[in-house]
């Protein structure tokens, strides 16, 4: 930061190793599981008798709520090492965990939503669990609008680690509500369903062939695949940042 | 070109998934015919002859007497809307309802409510308040001969899977009945599920489970079409509650999957690409400074 050198053609240079083989088998891996899983929820096994098409639906909604759980918790991880150790490559992870998990956390939401209207009658309802889902997902995306607010980076870095492990209280929340709150009509399939709950089904075998390889791919394959991705990106991204200040003589 | 395909795949994922949308709340393509409204969609009764109009859903069977009627009234008050309903269907002022119970559905809380309008007219109708109009589906039956009342009650236990309690407390409030006095005989398959289904001296009763609800007709008189007009009017109500043919969801929510994990992906392309294209800029800059 101290060097105001210009650089010269050749220091222009960023990590541009290639990929490594692991994570390109991951990603071939993740790839396929993905139009698996789809194909084994969408086409093989049976439909729901009293849901009809919709129920199949649950083969996304829940794992993706549990692939933004391991996303929000690797989150939680590299916040705590980054304070711990200061090292950047876990503020990146955490980065990228709040990427990934609010992408799941909104495919989660909005799979639910559409699963209601043919259920339900009704596209929302303010539920405590449809709540306190939208509410996680509002508090991952202000993490991203804070964290692109704050210039200076040693701040950005520990003040985003510390919001990034306490933004995890919601997706607690979110995960025990529907075991706290008796007024919730969310189903529950593991255990039993809360006495309000409308669309409850059973977890047949059927159903469990098909969300255990999903619940699988998506708990832990989809969420570490991309983040992985993500957090090589961010590294070249801040490096060509830093070339760029050297170009310019900052 | 680039950008144009991008753009174009952009388009044609955002008509795909407002064509999912229009589709999904249109139901065309259903197997199950829907009367559809602004307001609501139920399904329209095989065997009953239509008799709707662009706003109310209307059916009715003429060997039962029998009109089952789905409507919107302009009124934010359920019960107000349940009754102005009822004189429009008989033309006569409802009266102060025999039953009257609330019970919480999906969508809201709706009203159950029991008339006896007169000596040979019955009604049982259930309302909900939707923003500032109620939501009114009712039966009602001219029959001499029966007296018939459809109900919709919370299940006391519902790990049970059985009605039986809610025929109870349904025959003794409307019909002056206990249990006792009816036989269980088995249970009926029709196409609105499995009903349970009691009989006794001049008096029948059904009832089904879905969800944590119980659903229960009533009929003293027995004429013997108790089957059928449960049939039908749960037919409405599930219809209302459950769209039967929603596989055009289901291809909304696979297109709303592949659209946000297509952007997380494309996201990462894009970043990349730029990334790289910054790079070279830069370099270019570096020789031309050199």
């Amino acid at each position: 930061m101290g060097d105001n050198r210009k650089p010269a053609a050749e220091d222009l240079r960023i990590d541009s190793s290639p990929q490594p083989r692991l994570l390109k088998i991951l990603t071939i891996i993740t790839a396929l599981g993905f139009a698996g899983t789809l194909a084994l929820g969408f086409a093989i096994v049976g439909t729901d008798i009293q849901q009809g098409e919709i129920q199949r639906i649950f083969y996304i909604h829940m794992p993706s709520f549990f692939g933004a759980f391991t996303a929000f918790g690797l989150t939680v991880v590299g916040g705590v090492i980054y304070l711990t150790r200061k090292r950047e490559t876990w503020d990146r992870i955490a980065l990228a965990g709040v990427e990934v998990g609010l992408a799941f956390s909104l495919i989660n939401l909005l799979t639910g939503s559409i699963w209601a209207r043919p259920i339900w009658n009704t596209w929302w309802t303010w539920d405590p669990r449809l709540t306190s889902a939208a509410i996680m997902c509002l508090t991952y995306a202000a993490y991203l609008m804070l964290r692109a607010g704050i210039d200076d980076k040693s701040k950005r870095r520990a003040f985003m680690s510390v919001y990034g492990i306490l933004a995890f209280v919601t997706v607690l929340i979110t995960l025990f509500i529907i075991r706290i709150v008796p007024e919730t009509i969310h189903p529950v399939i593991v255990g039993a369903s809360p006495q309000n709950a409308q669309g409850s089904f059973e977890a047949t075998s059927g159903v469990a062939t098909a969300l255990l390889p999903s619940l699988l791919l998506w708990l832990t394959l989809m969420p570490i695949t991309l983040i992985w991705h993500r957090v090589r990106l961010e590294a070249r991204i801040e490096a060509l940042n830093r070339l760029k200040l050297q170009a310019l003589g900052g | 070109m680039k950008p144009l395909s991008a753009i174009s795949c952009t388009v044609m994922l955002l008509v795909s998934i407002t064509g999912g949308i229009l589709k999904a709340e249109d139901g065309e393509g259903a197997s199950t015919p829907y009367f559809q409204s602004y307001a609501f969609n139920v399904p329209i009764l095989k065997g009953w002859d239509d008799q709707s109009t662009d706003d109310i859903a209307q059916f009715q069977l003429a060997e039962a007497r029998a009109t089952i009627r789905t409507a919107t009234v302009a009124t934010s008050d359920a019960v107000a809307g349940a009754e102005a309903e009822l004189a429009a269907i008989t033309g006569a002022a409802a009266p102060q309802p025999s039953y009257r119970d609330k019970v919480n559905l999906a969508d809201g809380t709706w009203q159950v409510l029991v008339y006896d309008v007169d000596d040979e007219t019955t009604a049982s109708v259930m309302a909900r308040q939707a923003g500032a109009r109620v939501v009114v589906i009712s039966f009602v039956e001219r029959d001499p001969a029966a007296r018939t009342a459809l109900l919709t009650l919370a299940q006391a236990d519902d790990s049970l899977g059985d009605a039986s309690p809610e025929i109870a407390l349904a025959a003794e409030a409307i019909g002056g009945l206990a249990l006792g006095e009816l036989a269980e005989v088995g249970s009926e398959t029709l196409a609105s599920g499995e009903w349970v289904v009691y009989t006794g001296e001049g008096a029948a009763a059904m009832g089904m489970v879905f969800g944590n609800d119980s659903y229960v007709a009533l009929q003293v008189g027995a004429p013997g079409d108790l089957a059928a007009l449960a049939d039908a009017w749960n037919r409405t109500l599930l219809g209302f509650f459950i769209t039967p043919d929603n596989s055009r969801y289901l291809a909304l929510g696979l297109a709303v999957v592949i659209v946000i994990l297509g952007t997380l992906v494309g996201s990462l392309y894009w970043r990349e690409r730029n990334l790289r294209k910054d790079l070279a800029l830069l370099e270019q800059l570096a020789q031309e400074g050199d």
